[in-house]
């Protein structure tokens, strides 16, 4: 296991908004968090990189690849997140900073990490973003000038130059239409199979658990109600919850929920 | 019932003791000025060399000025003049503002931009300026002050509104609302209005401190209402050789003037919290 | 019957960029027609371009038979209180200064003397926001609230009540569902369906969920950038002669 999360709890000074919840990720992973807004699955995903508000307080323990990351200094933290952990958002425009080239971006993130010659951070930048199918003219561009897809592929890319062995997705494709949601999904899961990094991939659109997740945990209200194989719960869900948001999203055709059928026909 | 109670809430607390104190002081001002108007009891420019520079008595209650005018009198009177000119000043300058803000906020393309630019014509000089040239021009006088604190004032009240006008009427409502056909002023009157009248409000009070002291400012310098007439500036400029003797004749103008700046900053600070729906929705 | 054929309507966002590109369809009476695409294909302008917000560059909108592309507001009066819309955004799509019942009375008052109501009944304002909010399932209560004291579904919800308020003929849904979680979306679906049924309604419905829209929808528009690439009855949907633009949606859901 890669990262192990046991018995954490987020509370604010009035509530526990996270409440008690365990999940393990294997290495090479695509493990989905799924539940509607305001289930604290987003939370929870900030709280292993420590990039909670400061007013909300985390208990319990994260283990990722044999270090106690709730216990680790500020210091000690940085040569992890980024590195070793990575993150993207749901919010593509303001994962950017507008006056600042896409080309800028990357520099600043290889830089940090230790990349010191420029000449090298130019070359890797460069084939970082043909990786994502990007185009190399895009280093010089600013935010604005892209479209939402292009610009999701770019925080991939940034998210990946340096290997990481953990990628955190929270609601990567919700802002985008679902054409280029799928593009972009497809990108990391082919990603996904050229480096090896687990993916803990917050959601709660059934379709991208369906056709990427290996295991997925259902949260509601702070807390998993339901965990296990992509199989097991698509197919015969347990819970009631489970069920219903099973239901409420729509498929095409008469397969599985989870798709099986789809998988044989190809 | 919970549900009930949490919506409330933050309304109650609203209504702050500040808010309240502003409000409560400028009714009181409004009636102790309405009272002096009613019942007066000295002749304001009755000048009675006899009784010049007294101290608190009975018969005048903050003594006498070098001419021997009773000074409370002169200074519920000064009240008139420097609050009643500044409304009258922000009123037209609303009037103007606010009909040439909706129009070139909802007809936008070329009206919008005239509109603008005379706004900008105007706002290009700094209000002291354009006082001094009419006075220069037209002769010192209340009314050439006023005239000169709206030319420059209503330009806010425009770019204000417009601004307003320009995002709300791109927002979803107002499209279903043209669907509808619903008729230009129609959508204005129901569906823009309500959000311009706290915006205007707002900056109506903060604005009210910002023209009181103005119009005392150029009472001071003489450029403002014309003496005898009592007026808060011109009082502080009639006292300013009694300085070392009597220092209470100007500090009884002056502190008029901070209270009642004072007070309408306050009303505006709570009136903007009063009108901020947004903070709460969030 | 058709009740609304819209023929070779092309539209310019700016003088050399075109938004719609030389669209005909028509819709029937009582049908929902499904429109899919992706962000930017041009759907919501079309949207625009027929309820008459947005001018047209070229081409004709027939609205039972009947051109509409040059009338003037005046004369669109008729026609408009046949024709309603519900946005994507519901926040947006009220006005956060008004009482729900206000922003849900506002078509009805502007029809006010055109209108026969065969489902509903006005006797008086809060009888028939009653009536309206208890169509779209909401408690009577919300009549007083603001926009901003209820849920994004609640909303959404108000906004459908607003479009059949004066029990139009045809209805645009643009994305209805696209701001709304999981469990709300497939409610609102629900009930939309179930309107249309018992008012009469023709729905012409936008969205980028092909899955959605193969379940509300008698037939299906394909548009992508600008052009419709496909058009087809909902059970036509895994043909083999579709558009390859259709297979890559279907292959997505």
């Amino acid at each position: 296991m890669i990262l192990s999360i046991e018995q954490v709890s987020i509370s604010s000074r009035e509530n526990k908004i996270v409440d008690n919840v365990s999940l393990s990720v294997g290495e090479g992973e695509w493990f989905a968090i799924v539940g509607q807004s305001g289930s604290g699955k987003s939370l929870l995903s900030q709280a292993i990189g420590q990039m909670l508000p400061t007013n909300l307080k985390v208990e319990g323990k994260i283990h990722f690849k044999g270090s106690e990351l709730l216990s680790l200094s500020r210091k000690q933290f940085q040569t992890i997140r980024g590195k070793k952990i990575a993150y993207i958002f749901q919010d593509y425009q303001s994962s950017f900073t507008p006056f600042r080239t896409i080309g800028q971006h990357f520099d600043e993130y290889l830089r940090t990490h230790g990349v010191s010659d420029a000449k090298r951070r130019r070359i890797e930048s460069i084939y970082a973003l043909g990786s994502v199918g990007l185009d190399e003219n895009l280093y010089k561009k600013y935010p604005f000038q892209l479209s939402g897809g292009q610009l999701q592929r770019a925080s991939i890319a940034i998210a990946l130059t340096l290997s990481p062995d953990l990628l955190i997705a929270d609601e990567i494709t919700t802002a985008l239409d679902s054409v280029s949601g799928h593009r972009v999904l497809e990108l990391l899961a082919k990603k996904q199979k050229e480096t090896g990094c687990a993916i803990l991939f917050i959601t709660h659109d059934w379709r991208h658990v369906r056709r990427y997740a290996n295991r997925l945990a259902v949260m509601k209200d702070g807390e998993i109600v339901e965990s296990g194989g992509k199989h097991r719960i698509l197919d015969h869900p347990k819970h009631e919850y489970t069920k219903q948001l099973i239901e409420a999203a729509p498929i095409l055709g008469q397969g599985l929920p989870s798709g099986l059928q789809e998988v044989e026909k190809r | 019932m919970m549900n009930g109670l949490t919506l409330r809430l933050p309304k109650l607390k609203r209504l702050s003791w500040r808010g309240i104190a502003a409000l409560i002081g400028l009714i009181i001002i409004l009636i102790v000025v309405i009272y002096t108007f009613v019942f007066l009891r000295h002749d304001p420019n009755l000048t009675n060399l006899d009784e010049r520079l007294q101290n608190m008595s009975i018969q005048h209650p903050f003594g006498t000025d070098q001419l021997g005018r009773d000074v409370l009198t002169r200074l519920l009177l000064g009240a008139q003049q420097t609050i009643g000119y500044s409304l009258l000043a922000l009123f037209a300058a609303i009037i103007i503002g606010v009909p040439f803000g909706l129009i070139a906020g909802y007809k936008r393309g070329v009206i919008d931009r005239v509109f603008m630019r005379v706004g900008d014509g105007f706002l290009a000089f700094p209000d002291t300026i354009v006082a001094i040239v009419l006075s220069g021009l037209l002769g010192p006088g209340i009314g050439n002050l006023v005239l000169a604190i709206i030319m420059i004032k209503w330009v806010s009240y425009a770019r204000l509104v417009r601004s307003t006008v320009l995002s709300e009427s791109q927002k979803e409502y107002v499209l279903v609302a043209r669907t509808n056909g619903l008729s230009p002023s129609k959508i204005i009157r129901k569906h823009i209005l309500p959000h311009i009248v706290g915006h205007v409000l707002v900056l109506a009070s903060l604005d009210l401190g910002k023209i009181i002291l103005l119009i005392s400012a150029f009472s001071y310098i003489g450029l403002g209402v014309q003496p005898p007439t009592p007026e808060w500036g011109a009082m502080l400029n009639e006292s300013r050789p009694y300085f070392q003797s009597r220092p209470e004749l100007m500090i009884y103008p002056g502190l008029a003037i901070v209270a009642v700046v004072l007070l309408t900053n306050m009303a505006g600070d709570y009136l903007r919290d009063h009108f901020d729906v947004k903070k709460e929705v969030q | 019957m058709s009740l609304l054929t819209i023929k070779e309507l092309t539209k310019f966002y700016q003088a050399d960029k075109v938004a719609v590109d030389h669209v005909s369809f028509h819709l029937n009476k009582g049908e929902c027609l499904g429109l899919v695409g992706e962000s930017g294909c041009g759907k919501s302008t079309l949207a625009r371009c027929l309820l008459r917000i947005e001018p047209i560059d070229s081409g004709s909108i027939f609205f039972e038979n009947e051109a509409i592309e040059n009338l003037h507001a005046r004369n669109l009066f008729p026609y408009r209180k046949k024709m309603q819309i519900v946005f994507q955004n519901p926040t947006a799509a009220l006005n956060p200064k008004l009482k729900v019942k206000d922003s849900l009375i506002d078509p009805f008052i502007q029809f006010k003397k055109e209108l026969s109501l065969s489902h509903f009944s006005y006797t008086s304002t809060d009888a028939f926001v009653k009536q309206l909010l208890e169509a779209v399932e909401l408690p009577a209560d919300l009549a007083h609230k603001y926009p901003h004291e209820l849920s994004g579904g609640q909303r959404q919800r108000v906004t459908i009540a607003r479009a059949i308020s004066i029990e139009p003929e045809l209805i645009v849904l643009d994305e209805p569902t696209a701001s709304l979680d999981v469990i709300s979306q497939k409610a609102v679906l629900t009930l939309l369906t179930e309107l249309r049924e018992t008012l009469n309604l023709s729905y012409l419905f936008i969205s980028h969920d092909l899955a959605a829209v193969s379940q509300m929808c008698q037939r299906i528009l394909v548009m992508k950038e600008c052009r419709l690439v496909d058009q087809f009855n909902t059970d036509r949907l895994f043909d083999n002669e579709r558009h390859s633009y259709t297979k890559e949606l279907i292959s997505i859901f």
